[in-house]
């Protein structure tokens, strides 16, 4: 009886209320954001910032001399991007935990994100419709799809779905894409190899302009709508396949739709950003300690929490040194990498 | 609501588990799948909460085909409580037993006072009121079990489908679980690994052996040595239990049956 009471402690018992939790998360955003546009190699007060962003939504013509060129076109389309990318990994992120009911699932560790960023390196490479945004989401789109089922179908191999070998699997074919990828890049020997390197491999926002939102800004919102709409399915799963079957939902289509759409997802973000490590493991999992496994809350928290993380990401790798930028890589895996630690070992403690 | 199982067959991982099983569970009374590890009693179970489909045969409901349903409209009348425990999911009692309205809902629709009563009544039919807001993590096995079924309760089925419900309890737990089926004139399938709790629970048994059912009828007259012996290749003797008395099979547990002929 102790035992199990300290376990209720331990394991989070008490719940932050959804509704607050979203407040405080929409809050922060805003801040986060507010925050990202105002800092960087020139540092603007927040007021300066606010006032551009509202001149130009009123359509009034940008002001020389200001902040109003770095603003507008620089750092609000970055902080944009940021928050789509960390939405949707925090989306995809729930999802894909969900479609193989495993809590250490997430697209880059799947390798579905390498399988994305080979993709878009192919099609850049070999010039297949690289030139739109589009024809390099699609791409991207592709590779994931096929890395996901590979992986699906190798970690199935004999039968077991064991946790560990979905991982494993996703892992193992993860770093032979990225090899692959880093082939391909220095291959084509352009002039920022190292750059394209980093961009696909660990991932960055410093590609933002206001065009390249346009496809994230779609497909994120269209995800959420997608995902929202299958929450009671997601949640059914919960219990297992069979459960799930018993309670009216068709497992096996639910499956095929989560595989596409949370394929569609990491193409259209890795386009975008490169491979980000990490994002989707930790904030949905984060999400889940504080407001438990509904999904009807869990996918939007999620996404809210991906885009605060995101941000606030995004502006330490601009600011924290003098010099050069961080790829957002480093400091996700910085953070992540420990957060895969404590759920191994406490999912390996408990299945024992 | 009664069950028809016709000339049904089942593959599991490519292999012929249930082979032209035929039986019925006529409304309102408990009805028991019996028979060795790997008889097909999971198999069968499964396709009647459409988790498998059959190869050849169908499931009628109330002379229905099932597959003439959508897997949400026979959800609506088939509830199953299957071998899955689900030990690690992080939601409370409360949100689990909730689950079980999944098929009376639409996708974005919130929880109506229709869907909130069920569930309440559900928990109180198992005797989990109490602990709506605990979380069902932090339950014990007999706990999570109860909870569990109080979620087949709340999806309001005209049929209950339970396979081996008492699975890895307590005797009391097994006893404590069996005693919220019996009575409510519920029509139930239910597997049962204890032939004694299937004797003590069952209103008919049918005894499933190699994906076919061999033997149907009251326990009384199917439990019988001959039948121990063939089908499950035990020496015992049926006697009566002297405090309920229900058929008690007491088993020879010093000797089995020696094989005749290879295949036991």
């Amino acid at each position: 009886m102790t035992s199990s009471r300290t376990e209720e402690r331990v394991r989070g018992g008490r719940r932050v209320p959804a509704s607050g939790l979203a407040l405080v998360l929409a809050v922060a955003l805003l801040v986060a954001l507010t925050l990202a546009v105002s800092r960087g190699s020139t540092s603007l007060p927040p007021g300066e910032v606010w006032a551009v962003v509202a001149r130009r939504l009123a359509g009034d013509a940008p002001r020389p001399g200001t902040g109003d060129l770095v603003v507008w076109q620089l750092r609000v389309p970055r902080a944009l991007l940021a928050a789509l990318v960390g939405a949707g990994l925090g989306l995809v992120g729930t999802a894909v935990q969900a479609l193989v009911r495993n809590p250490l699932a997430d697209p880059y560790l799947l390798g579905v994100s390498s399988g994305a960023s080979l993709g878009a390196v192919a099609a850049i490479v070999l010039g297949l419709g690289a030139g739109s945004a589009l024809g390099l989401s699609g791409a991207a789109f592709a590779g994931a799809l096929v890395t996901f089922a590979l992986v699906w179908a190798v970690a199935r191999r004999g039968g077991g779905f064991a946790p560990l070998r979905l991982v494993l699997a996703g892992v193992a074919i993860g770093q032979f894409l990225s090899g692959l990828t880093s082939y391909l890049v220095l291959r084509a020997g352009d002039e920022q190899q190292t750059q394209s390197v980093l961009f696909w491999l660990m991932g960055s926002l410093g590609g933002a302009t206001w065009d390249l939102l346009a496809v994230p800004a779609v497909a994120v919102p269209a995800a959420l709508v997608l995902l929202q709409a299958r929450a009671r399915g997601l949640n059914a799963l919960l219990l297992g396949d069979e459960t799930a079957a018993g309670l009216g939902v068709d497992v096996g289509r639910l499956r095929r739709e989560l595989f596409v759409v949370t394929s569609l997802l990491t193409g259209a973000l890795v386009a975008v950003s490169g491979a980000i490590a990490f994002v989707a493991l930790m904030v949905p999992h984060t999400c889940r300690l504080l407001v438990g496994d509904d999904h009807r809350r869990l996918l939007p928290l999620s996404a809210l929490g991906g885009a605060v993380l995101m941000v606030v990401v995004d502006l330490v790798c601009r600011t924290a040194m003098d010099a050069q930028e961080l790829p957002v890589g480093v400091v996700t895996s910085l953070l992540g990498a420990p957060t895969l630690l404590f759920l191994l070992d406490r999912r390996l403690g408990s299945d024992r | 609501m009664r069950v028809d199982i016709e000339g049904l067959s089942v593959a599991y991982a490519g292999r012929t588990v249930v082979a032209g099983a035929h039986l019925v569970a006529a409304e309102g009374e408990i009805t028991g799948l019996v028979g060795p590890n790997g008889s097909g009693k999971s198999t069968l179970l499964r396709t009647v909460y459409r988790h498998l489909r059959p190869t050849a045969g169908r499931v009628l409901l109330a002379g229905t085909d099932l597959r003439a349903l959508s897997p949400a409209r026979s959800a609506r009348h088939v509830a199953a409580l299957p071998q899955e425990r689900g030990a690690d999911v992080e939601l409370t009692v409360r949100e689990v037993v909730g689950l079980g309205r999944i098929p009376h809902q639409r996708a974005f629709a919130k929880e109506g006072a229709a869907d909130r009563d069920a569930v309440t009544r559900a928990l109180a039919e198992v005797g989990m009121a109490g602990a709506a807001e605990r979380r069902f993590a932090a339950l014990s096995g007999g706990e999570r079990q109860r909870v569990l079924l109080a979620r087949a309760f709340a999806q309001a089925p005209d049929v209950l489908v339970l396979d081996e419900p008492t699975n890895h309890l307590d005797v009391r737990h097994q006893v404590e679980l069996l005693a919220l089926l019996r009575g409510k004139g519920r029509t139930t399938l239910v597997s049962l690994h204890d032939l004694n709790a299937a004797a003590s629970v069952c209103d008919r048994l049918h005894v499933l052996h190699g994906g076919a059912v061999v033997a149907s009828g009251p326990p009384r007259a199917v439990l019988t040595p001959e039948l121990l012996a063939e089908v499950f290749g035990v020496r015992a003797a049926v006697v009566d239990h002297p405090l309920t008395g229900d058929p008690l099979i007491a088993f020879d547990h010093r000797e089995a049956v020696p094989p005749v002929g290879g295949r036991g």
